[in-house]
């Protein structure tokens, strides 16, 4: 019974950091259409800079947090102006902006290469190992604030996309972009910044991780495919849909321990994206357009 | 596609292929091959085979596979076991290997069934799965030591003319598949799904066949592969880099065309030969950049800029011809 708590407990800290991570690729895909095959490395360079800015100057990781939002706001901007602007849109665009993001990805990973070496890197923080207790078992502190951060960004994310101006041309956007010509949106700049916001959620889950785990330049396409069987999963765009689809993958995942050797939990996201292409491929919550 | 009717090879095209294969088969006791080069063009070979073959999928089908690496390393390793099991013959153990890549991505039907995004993402989930299996199945591949297969200078040797041979009859059906229904039928799935199942085009069945072919040829190349260099190891085998390596190869030489990867392959091994060797800190980067380059500047490759130089010249030449009759 304490097993199950301590496991159920961890995967509710596990769920907040998932959503964090498929939130940005959903919100992308959902107004763009294209799949950010380079979302794995925005992730890693965001663990990267945070564990810069704590190694060179101290600054904490949750002080950080507005300096990487606004470092890999600025990375996605660049991404989209110099790159992702100038594929064909549609269908036929599938293949060439997979494979255009991918190359950015493999950029990315060689620049952390070259910049951090390949070894594995942590940010240790004097809470890293601090936990209270809770239920009759030991919560981590640093766990709890990850999750903390995971539950706030979504309701921040909501209330820009419902309240202010720019949140509902994003969302008219998605639905159909050639009327919002019509009407007055500038789309390109709607475009640019809904790939600044999904970078920016994509770094803030990289720093988060990197609290967590060790992290090395190939940091990430776990990650990725995470990030994408929750959005698969949740269907897209329902941001209450992406929360509770991380629930279920890290659910799944941390309950798989009990019963798999560890090197194979990895594969199970894998599985699991499969099962639900198939089974469902509307996702578990059927299709919405940012709702 | 204004070629795709004649049903008969046209002599020209069958004419330079006949040669061009001649050539290579005697080009090592012309040229007298160092040990180096003949290493060099053994390995362009079997690259050219797993390109031409990932193209099947990525270029005419438009499924672009980020997980061709499992069906190289499990052809290497169904081909070296059986090669250590027993008396053998080594063409009996790659047709193995090959059959069971082929197997195993039939297999692999459910999620290989996906489309777009979902494939290549499925794709790299599934090439990680197993070299995960792979590396931690030491019974059968040795783990992270791997296996050594004797080493035999008569059939490293020989291998040279079993890589052309793989590569020439890969090229060839490239070619047979551009130019018959069959290729425009993987056209249409490619161009639209649905609208070919309307007009009759069963694109399960093509797709699985096309995923069939791709991974039987990978399969047989790892097994080429495995005998030719003696040591593998799954992860370089099922690595990601060589799952990448297929990509670029074909993204280089200009996907969905026919001598495309073959000329993608070759640039590749003089890459990796003579720059990364001197950088190997670079060589993701590199990758990289110019997946970056091709897709936003010359999308088919290679074959897309040998195709606009030959438009070049001919609107040179014709104002020129005009010029000379006044």
């Amino acid at each position: 019974m304490e097993r199950f708590i301590d496991l159920s407990l961890s995967a509710i800290m596990l769920a907040g950091l998932y959503a964090t991570m498929a939130y940005g690729l959903g919100l992308i895909y959902g107004v763009l259409r294209v799949v950010n095959l380079a979302h794995g490395g925005v992730i890693m360079a965001g663990a990267y800079l945070g564990w810069v800015l704590f190694e060179r100057w101290g600054i904490d990781p949750y002080l950080a947090l507005p300096l990487v939002i606004v470092a890999s706001f600025g990375l996605g901007i660049l991404m989209y102006r110099l790159l992702v602007r100038h594929l064909p849109r549609g269908p036929a665009g599938g293949p060439a902006s997979l494979l255009l993001l991918f190359g950015t990805w493999l950029v990315l990973r060689n620049v952390a290469y070259l910049l951090f070496t390949g070894n594995d890197q942590s940010i240790r923080t004097s809470y890293s190992t601090a936990s209270v207790p809770f239920l009759g078992t030991y919560v981590s502190v640093n766990r709890l604030a990850v999750l903390g951060v995971a539950v706030i960004l979504p309701i921040l994310l909501q209330l820009l996309l419902k309240k202010t101006y720019t949140g509902r041309a994003i969302r008219a956007v998605a639905q159909n972009a050639d009327s919002c010509t019509l009407v007055g949106v500038d789309v390109e700049r709607i475009y640019a910044l809904t790939f600044g916001i999904g970078t920016a959620l994509a770094g803030v889950a990289g720093l988060l991780s990197a609290t967590i785990f060790s992290f090395n330049p190939g940091f990430g396409s776990g990650e990725l495919l995470k990030s994408f069987v929750v959005v698969v999963l949740g269907g897209l765009g329902s941001i209450l849909g992406v929360g509770l689809a991380a629930f279920i993958l890290a659910v799944v995942e941390v309950f798989a321990i009990l019963v798999l050797p560890s090197y194979l939990t990895s594969a199970v996201g894998f599985v699991m994206l499969v099962l639900v292409l198939v089974l469902r491929p509307g996702g578990l919550f059927g299709h919405r357009v940012l709702g | 596609m204004s070629a795709a009717t004649p049903a008969l090879v046209p002599l020209r095209v069958a004419a330079g292929f006949v040669v061009g294969v001649a050539l290579l088969a005697v080009a090592p006791w012309i040229l007298d091959f160092t040990p180096y080069s003949h290493n060099l063009v053994t390995l362009a070979f079997l690259l050219i085979s797993g390109a031409v073959a990932w193209n099947w999928m990525g270029g005419f089908l438009g499924q672009v596979s980020f997980g061709h690496a499992a069906l190289f390393g499990m052809g290497g390793f169904v081909s070296a076991r059986l090669l250590l099991s027993g008396p053998v013959p080594a063409p009996l153990a790659w047709l193995v290997g090959g059959l069971v890549a082929g197997v195993f991505s039939l297999g692999a039907h459910p999620a290989l069934r996906l489309r777009g995004p979902y494939f290549s993402i499925a794709t790299i989930g599934l090439g990680e799965s197993v070299r995960l299996i792979f590396t931690y199945w030491e019974d059968f591949t040795g783990g992270s030591s791997g296996l050594s297969l004797p080493i035999d200078p008569d059939m490293k040797h020989q291998l040279y003319w079993w890589g052309l041979g793989l590569a020439a009859i890969v090229v060839g059906m490239s070619w047979l598949m551009r130019h018959s229904t069959f290729g425009l039928q993987l056209l249409a799935i490619k161009a639209d799904v649905d609208a070919a199942g309307d007009v009759g085009v069963s694109a399960t069945f093509y797709q699985d066949l096309v995923f069939v072919l791709s991974g039987a040829v990978v399969g047989v190349s790892g097994g080429l592969y495995a005998s030719y260099f003696s040591f593998i190891e799954p992860n370089d085998m099922f690595g990601f880099d060589r799952s990448i390596a297929f990509v670029l190869m074909t993204v280089i030489g200009g996907v969905g065309t026919i001598l495309g990867p073959v000329l993608g392959a070759i640039v590749f091994v003089l890459l990796r030969q003579y720059l990364l060797a001197s950088y190997p800190d670079l060589y993701l980067g590199l990758y990289g950049t110019l997946l970056i380059f091709i897709i936003l500047f010359e999308p088919l490759g290679l074959a897309g800029l040998l195709g606009r130089l030959a438009r070049l010249a001919r609107s040179w030449r014709a104002p020129a011809a005009e010029g000379g009759t006044p």
